[in-house]
């Protein structure tokens, strides 16, 4: 079992669950119009609840790095716990990070300030991130890699994040209502986050039961229309808790029509209409990289004085499904929380907790060794001699999806073609176990490539016009999307941004599905349009 | 007209990539999306973000758009109409 130690939480409502409770009780709300972010004006106002950053700056690092290493010294204030030795890992949260540092960097930066010397890990999974990182959190220290895991999610507002969500036709200029019948988009948010998670009770002590993460194979920017993927989740978190002691699901509720009409889509398919369900980006705007955590960490605190959280936003039903939307604070008596969020590329995750205390028992101490293996069928490398389109040509050309994508995508969209072809040379009566095959992939520069193309279609105020097809690519989990969608992966789908290839493959062992039976995992770095490689393995359970 | 639907069906096939297709290849009448072309929510975006670049369009509203982008000839009647450069 794993524990919650500690947490904390920065937002524009204030530092702390006990001020962030109340002012959500009393209706605080900092979402207003914003015709500048941090400075950088905006070609576009935007409705948007912005942390005033002059608090929490330290010299020497950037904002985000300021504002991950605010919230885990909150989170350490709250209970100390030794976080500098080897069993001690540091997994960052975030879709963009500082955009133009590398993250990898910046989440280094961040650990080593609290003299951590372990490399850290990024999980860049769009808008699922912060569950993403519970999740990766939990099979890391269940299997006894670690002791403790600091998570940490942040992401900082600018122009580049900002000018891509409007010209997805995304934001709102009202206030975001999630799952309301007038509810017109996403407000954008800032907040970091934090929770200390460790193998052994202590501090708050309150219980990770699990995680699951699933792709719906849909499309990389839309949902799935019946909700695959976050159906597959909450079934997943159905075999940590029953309907039952289910307290509340704390939803996504981005206030986008597509969402949150999914997300009614799978809670009726899994049989929990009846659940109270909550949602905060009527207070809090999307907090991205952030969200997952600040969302859970509030569900628990309110959870644990037995409330469930209020909706707002919401005023009257507006999905097909009638679910049982929290609009005002409820009392509850049960101790059970499902958090789940959905994003680009694909991608769903949810993780389980339960607030009651209960003593752990010695054999949920023990680490569970996994009485498996991974065997390595196939393994195929590319790197910048390649001419992709050539070889995609030669070797696959039925995909015309392929030419639009950006490089990373089609670096690691060609590289598993040729690996599934090899697969099925070596293995001819193996089929493809698209429910339980995993897709993990990591690299260093995320999307470094395509951000720098993306930044050129909003650089000059004169010839401003950012590009939807550039944007949605900023994103360094599309490429897991990309190859989900082409060969109907429903398993995991995990992007990691790491120090080197030699941290992804014992790494993306451990934070395998339980239930995956094949994995696909692969270093898919890309840095410019002349610099790139992939290695990329594919591997069944055994 | 017969030369901006040319002019349309060029900037189509170079924005959204459509690799190995040729003007010839798309129908002045044929659906843009789903079953026609096939494309897709993301290429929609794409063409409203040209169609303002190329021909100064801003529309009001998504049922605008949605009516404007539905082939090549009402692509071509919109922009004729509204085209502010």
């Amino acid at each position: 079992m794993i524990y919650l130690h500690s947490d904390h939480i920065i937002t524009p409502l204030g530092e702390g669950c006990e001020a962030n409770l109340s002012a959500i009780g009393q209706g605080d709300c900092r979402l207003r119009m914003h015709e500048s972010v941090h400075d950088e004006a905006l070609m576009t106002p935007v409705m948007a609840s912005l942390l005033d950053m002059s608090s929490y700056r330290i010299a020497g690092y950037t904002l985000f790095e300021s504002l991950c290493i605010r919230a885990v010294e909150g989170a350490l204030r709250q209970e100390a716990i030794p976080v500098d030795g080897d069993e001690c890992v540091f997994i960052v949260s975030s879709t963009k990070g500082d955009i133009w540092c590398s993250m990898f960097d910046s989440a280094q930066h961040i650990a080593q300030y609290f003299g951590n010397h372990v490399a850290p890990i990024v999980v860049s999974t769009a808008c699922t991130s912060g569950v993403s990182a519970q999740f990766v959190a939990q099979r890391l220290l269940e299997s006894g890699t670690y002791e403790k895991a600091v998570v940490v999610g942040c992401d900082v507002q600018c122009k580049f994040i900002i000018s891509g969500f409007q010209c997805f036709k995304a934001l709102s200029e009202e206030r975001c209502a999630p799952f309301d019948k007038d509810r017109s988009g996403l407000n954008a948010g800032e907040a970091a986050a934090c929770m200390i998670l460790s193998r052994s009770c202590s501090g708050l002590g309150w219980q990770l039961l699990g995680g699951s993460v699933h792709n719906d194979a849909n499309h990389i920017s839309g949902p799935s229309r019946t909700a695959e993927g976050s159906l597959r989740c909450l079934q997943d978190m159905l075999g940590y808790v029953t309907e039952r002691e289910l307290a509340v699901v704390s939803v996504h509720g981005t206030g986008t029509a597509y969402n949150d009409e999914m997300e009614s889509i799978a809670l009726y398919r899994a049989g929990l209409t009846d659940v109270p369900v909550t949602a905060l980006k009527g207070v809090y705007g999307h907090t991205m990289g952030a969200a997952g955590l600040l969302e859970t960490i509030l569900s628990l605190h309110a959870l644990a004085d037995g409330q469930i959280l209020p909706t707002a936003g919401y005023r009257e039903q507006g999905t097909t499904y009638a679910v049982n939307v929290s609009k005002d604070v409820r009392s509850t008596n049960k101790h059970a929380l499902v958090k789940m969020l959905s994003g680009f590329g694909g991608v769903n995750a949810a993780v389980a907790w339960n607030v009651s205390k209960t003593q752990p028992v010695q054999d949920d101490i023990a680490a569970k060794t996994a009485s498996y293996g991974w065997e390595t069928v196939a393994e195929v490398r590319l790197d910048a001699s390649t001419d992709l389109v050539a070889l995609y040509r030669e070797k696959v050309g039925d995909w015309p999806k392929f030419f639009k994508m950006d490089l990373l995508s089609r670096l690691g969209f060609v590289a598993v073609e040729l690996l599934l072809q090899k697969v099925k040379a070596f293995c001819p009566d193996m089929e493809l176990d698209t429910e339980h095959c995993d897709l993990i992939l990591g690299n260093r520069s995320a999307s470094l490539k395509n951000d720098t193309d993306y930044q050129a279609t909003i650089e000059d105020t004169d010839n401003y016009y950012p590009s939807p097809a550039l944007f949605v690519y900023t994103l360094p989990n599309i490429v897991t999307g990309e190859i989900a969608i082409r060969h109907h992966l429903m398993g995991a789908t995990l992007c990691y941004i790491l120090d080197s290839e030699e941290q992804l493959h014992p790494l993306a062992e451990v934070t395998l599905a339980e239930n995956a039976t094949q994995a696909i995992i692969g270093w898919v770095e890309c840095s410019d349009s002349t610099h790139y490689c992939a290695n990329v393995a594919f591997k069944v359970k055994c | 007209m017969e030369q901006l639907k040319l002019q349309l069906k060029e900037q189509i096939i170079d924005a959204l990539n459509l690799e190995d297709m040729t003007p010839a290849d798309i129908e002045d009448a044929a659906p843009l999306f789903g079953e026609g072309l096939g494309l897709d929510s993301i290429d929609a975006l794409e063409l409203i973000m040209i169609l303002d670049k190329q021909y100064g369009i801003k529309f009001a509203d998504k049922q605008a758009s949605k009516a404007a982008l539905a082939s090549i000839d009402a692509m071509a009647a919109y922009v004729t109409e509204h085209r502010t450069k």
